[in-house]
């Protein structure tokens, strides 16, 4: 059965698109730095809203007691940042992070005329759009567009189980997956152990016919394709979908190497946002070439019932984190991963009826690294100056991502944003 | 422009590409009786079919409920809080139900209609007409909105824009029934001029301003679920919209709009697109423009024109065009003669493919063409194609989430259980049982049917090679294989 596959060496598309793509490579503005040197950015999401003023706990402040009777954490259970303001107390791991100097909290961070939608709001934060304005694009899809053309398609990564808005791209770039073993494509017929007619007549006809060893070995180096091209906007529609094809292909065979490959000695949680990270960890030791990472964890949208569900949530954010901290260290990657976190709002001052809390406006962000300059930046938004019960805003987020995309990814945040929003020292 | 089509050129080819681009494809024998019809008789079917079908009737639950009281009562302090729990967990679940419904329904009526093209019309303008269920959170008003797109799907373009502005959906997605006179609301005003009619950069910030206060007294009512005008909450004093003054109203605006021959070539263009090519040139676009004010924004005649055209047949456009993933759903069932997947997967491939009906990603609608192929949807589009042909088998369940709120058709993991339960297809309606044993015929045959053509030399290669590596079996398993390695392939995500 094989035999007849054998006999088929290179595809002829594949022949043709290595010498269309290398005369087009000259003009290309790739950013090469991907593989074992480039910087790496991990973006995290906590969905549904998480409810800042209990992550970074205004602890020296009466109204935040006298707001959040049943929610205000104890001044004795806070980890204490500065005289004002310390992490709630389940972030042990972070704190140990921010005393080695690791983490820096930008605080009271939002955006002009916040929407207290999720679905809108979330729109926001991942298109970095004005309040009222409406984008297609995400923000990391247009560092894509703009940055990365010709790049490996693994420059950006999501897990999960589907692409996040942030990605979304004029050229779309990225790949977004939840386990490796999905991320592949499955033949009719399963047979253990070797490859089926069927599948080796798919790699053929998707443009790639070599086994995982050999593409593991061709891409030890960095990019996976090593295929020199410039944006796939200049293909025809079918070139588009071959060389589409043989991404997925070429990707899916290395994410599984990798998968298959990598395993850490450190110990991780329980939980999807841990599986994430551990997962990005593996790929980080495993060389792709991402630029991006993108993981979400959910469950933040805390109406009722916050005292055990926020705890549980800072836990495994911290028990999560933790461990990804460790492990980059223990790779000796921590310099070259920053980490960032958000949420598309933070919540209401005062805690309702229901010992939870409503949707609300301005909350901090955290970022994570070796590199990062620590310590606390923005103001602690005021608790007696609200806007409709929210905490005013007064570090716009895309002076956050303007601030990674220049420093942190090399890349033009005024191209990507649309305009120049003031830099921060976090970096 | 719109050179007819010389009857030399329709053939089985042309004849496929008219009912893919007009409607969701079809079977080789629908494809066969559209070539015998001839090419008039087959744009006339098209374009002329009676809307007045009711094979799919409308769902049991699509009348007004009185939206407004139930909610009320779920909030109600008269009930126990327990109560109130069990009340919200009963219309968020009603909710999830309906929009599954919702979209289980227009699926339906996509693959079985007499009148494909104002299905496909329809989708048209719910991309135009952008609006989701995840703001409007009512699948009544999401079914009336569909309602009122499909009656006017070929009809007039003024009359459908002014309906559209007194839709409730697109008023609560657009905030236009909070718009007051004292605080106009701009959001249905700046989109109804950029992305509805005359596009970006074709009016001014005063414009939206003063046209906001002409829209104001624009109002739903929640007893009745419909549009009502509310005269004291309307601004009547003067306006200066463009080059028009006086007390205008949202239809003098919307009239004033029309005319501008920047909104003929914004809704040409789009429509050219949608049909034709991504990328029409600007005297295209013109010619669009000029059919379409010619016939004073009747679309019917346009489509015809376009449908009948020699440039809509040519060799550049056949075959060219992605599928979008409602497009890919629906004309898969027809090609491989099998019912649509249960609706909780087919919701689920609508969101893994990235076009989920009733919840498009902004008011902006789906950018369409390339944006629908990443390595993970054109991976996601082949493993489906697979569970579609196999069953069950093929599909392994993610974790289901339990979460809170009703499922709108974004939740990760669902818990599909039986709703996965699919069993293989009957090969034996798509290959003659004479042809098993004579690959480079079966391979013709199926290429017939699956892109409408003879596959490419290196396919149709590829394919033959497979069935000689299997043979001597040529079972049901080998030609299941078969089917899934042809859709599997680049080629198969055009049409």
């Amino acid at each position: 059965m094989l035999g007849a596959a054998a006999s088929w060496t290179l595809p002829v598309f594949l022949e043709k698109t290595f010498f269309a793509l290398d005369a087009m490579a000259a003009d290309a503005l790739t950013q090469i730095a991907t593989g074992k040197d480039g910087t790496i950015l991990v973006v995290l999401q906590m969905a549904g809203g998480n409810d800042g003023l209990n992550m970074v706990v205004p602890y020296a402040d009466d109204i935040y007691y006298r707001s959040r009777p049943k929610l205000g954490l104890p001044a004795d259970k806070v980890l204490k940042l500065n005289s004002y303001a310390g992490l709630n107390g389940k972030l042990t791991g972070l704190k140990a992070l921010f005393d080695e100097g690791h983490l820096s909290v930008v605080q009271g961070v939002g955006y002009p005329n916040p929407n207290r939608s999720h679905f809108r709001s979330t729109e926001i934060w991942q298109t970095a759009s004005d309040a009222d304005r409406n984008e297609s694009e995400g923000w990391l899809g247009r560092y894509f567009d703009n940055c990365c053309a010709g790049a490996d398609p693994t420059v950006g990564v999501a897990i999960g189980e589907e692409m996040p808005q942030a990605f979304a791209a004029k050229t779309p770039t990225g790949i977004t997956f939840s386990e490796p073993e999905q991320f592949r494509w499955r033949p009719s017929e399963k047979i253990e152990g070797r490859m089926s007619a069927e599948e080796s007549f798919f790699r053929q006809l998707n443009g790639s016919a070599g086994d995982e060893e050999a593409l593991l070995a061709a891409s030890e180096g960095g990019s996976i394709a090593a295929i020199p091209g410039k944006s796939k906007t200049d293909l025809s529609t079918i070139d588009f979908l071959q060389r589409t094809a043989l991404d997925a292909q070429l990707s899916s065979d290395k994410i599984l190497a990798i998968a298959r490959k990598y395993e850490s000695n450190v110990p991780y949680p329980q939980g999807r946002l841990a599986a994430s990270l551990s997962m990005i960890a593996r790929m980080i030791a495993g060389g792709l070439p991402t630029r991006v990472y993108y993981v979400s964890q959910g469950g933040f949208d805390t109406h009722a019932g916050q005292v055990n569900a926020h705890a549980r949530l800072m836990g495994e954010l911290n028990d999560a984190l933790s461990a990804f901290a460790t492990d980059l260290k223990q790779q000796g990657n921590f310099d070259r991963v920053l980490l960032i976190t958000f949420s598309e709002f933070g919540r209401r001052l005062v805690e309702n009826a229901n010992g939870g809390t409503d949707h609300g406006a301005a909350a901090p962000m955290f970022i994570v690294g070796g590199a990062v300059k620590p310590g606390l930046f923005g103001k602690y938004p005021s608790l007696s100056d609200l806007d409709y019960g929210d905490l005013k805003f007064n570090t716009d987020f895309r002076s956050v991502y303007g601030t990674v995309l220049d420093k942190w990814l090399r890349a033009p945040s005024q191209v990507v944003l649309g305009r120049k929003f003031p830099a921060l020292p976090i970096i | 422009m719109f050179t007819p089509l010389s009857p030399q050129q329709w053939n089985y080819e042309t004849a496929a590409h008219l009912l893919n681009r007009a409607g969701f494809g079809g079977t080789p024998a629908e494809i066969e009786a559209a070539y015998g019809k001839g090419l008039e008789a087959t744009v006339h079917d098209l374009v002329d079919a009676s809307d007045d079908f009711a094979n799919v009737p409308p769902p049991a639950w699509a009348h007004p409920r009185k939206i407004g009281k139930i909610r009320m009562e779920m909030r109600s302090k008269k009930i126990s809080p327990k109560e109130r729990k069990e009340r919200k967990r009963e219309f968020h679940d009603m909710e999830g139900e309906n929009i599954l419904d919702l979209r289980r329904w227009w699926l339906e009526r996509m693959l079985t209609s007499p009148a494909p093209l104002v299905e496909k019309m329809t989708l048209f303008w719910h991309g135009h007409f952008a609006t989701s269920v995840q703001k409007v959170r009512d699948g009544y008003w999401m079914w009336l909105q569909n309602d009122t797109l499909r009656r006017n799907a070929l009809g007039n373009f003024t009359t459908l824009t002014k309906e559209m502005s007194r839709d409730p959906a697109m008023m609560i997605y657009l905030d236009l029934q909070k718009s007051q006179e004292e605080h106009p609301n701009e959001n249905w005003a700046r989109e109804l001029m950029e992305l509805f009619t005359v596009g970006i950069g074709n009016y001014t910030e005063q414009d939206i301003r003063e046209s906001a206060r002409a829209f104001t007294g624009y109002r739903v009512n929640l007893r009745t679920q419909q549009f009502r005008f509310a005269p004291f909450q309307h601004d009547a004093s003067s306006k200066t919209f463009m080059d028009r003054s006086g007390p205008l109203d949202g239809d003098d605006i919307i009239d004033t709009l029309m005319k501008k021959p920047t909104c003929a070539q914004f809704i040409g263009r789009k429509i050219w697109r949608y049909f034709v090519e991504d990328d029409p040139s600007p005297e295209t676009v013109d010619a669009v423009a000029s059919r379409l004010r010619a016939h004073d924004y009747e679309i019917r005649p346009v489509l015809r024109e376009i449908l009948s055209s020699a440039d809509f047949y040519s060799d550049r456009v056949i075959r060219s065009q992605i599928k979008s993933p409602v497009q890919f759903l629906v004309q898969t069932a027809k090609l491989l003669e099998t019912p649509l997947p249960s609706p909780s997967i087919a919701q689920n491939s609508m969101r893994q493919m990235g076009q989920i009906l009733f919840a498009p990603p902004s008011v902006k609608g789906w950018d369409g063409g390339r944006a629908w192929i990443n390595t993970s949807t054109l991976l996601f589009r082949y493993n489906f194609s697979n569970y579609l042909i196999n069953g069950d088998e093929m599909l392994s369940a993610p974790d289901p989430v339990k979460e809170k709120g009703p499922d709108l058709g974004f939740r990760r993991g669902l818990a599909l259980g039986a709703d996965m339960r699919r069993d293989p297809i009957d090969v034996s309606k798509l290959i003659p049982a004479e042809l098993r044993k004579k690959p480079q015929e079966l391979v013709a045959h199926l290429g017939n049917r699956f892109f409408q053509a003879k596959a490419a030399a290196k396919e149709a290669d590829a394919f033959v090679h497979y069935l000689e590596a299997r043979n001597p079996d040529t079972g049901d398993e080998t030609m299941r294989g078969l089917l899934h390695l042809m859709m599997s392939t680049p080629q198969f995500q055009l049409t």
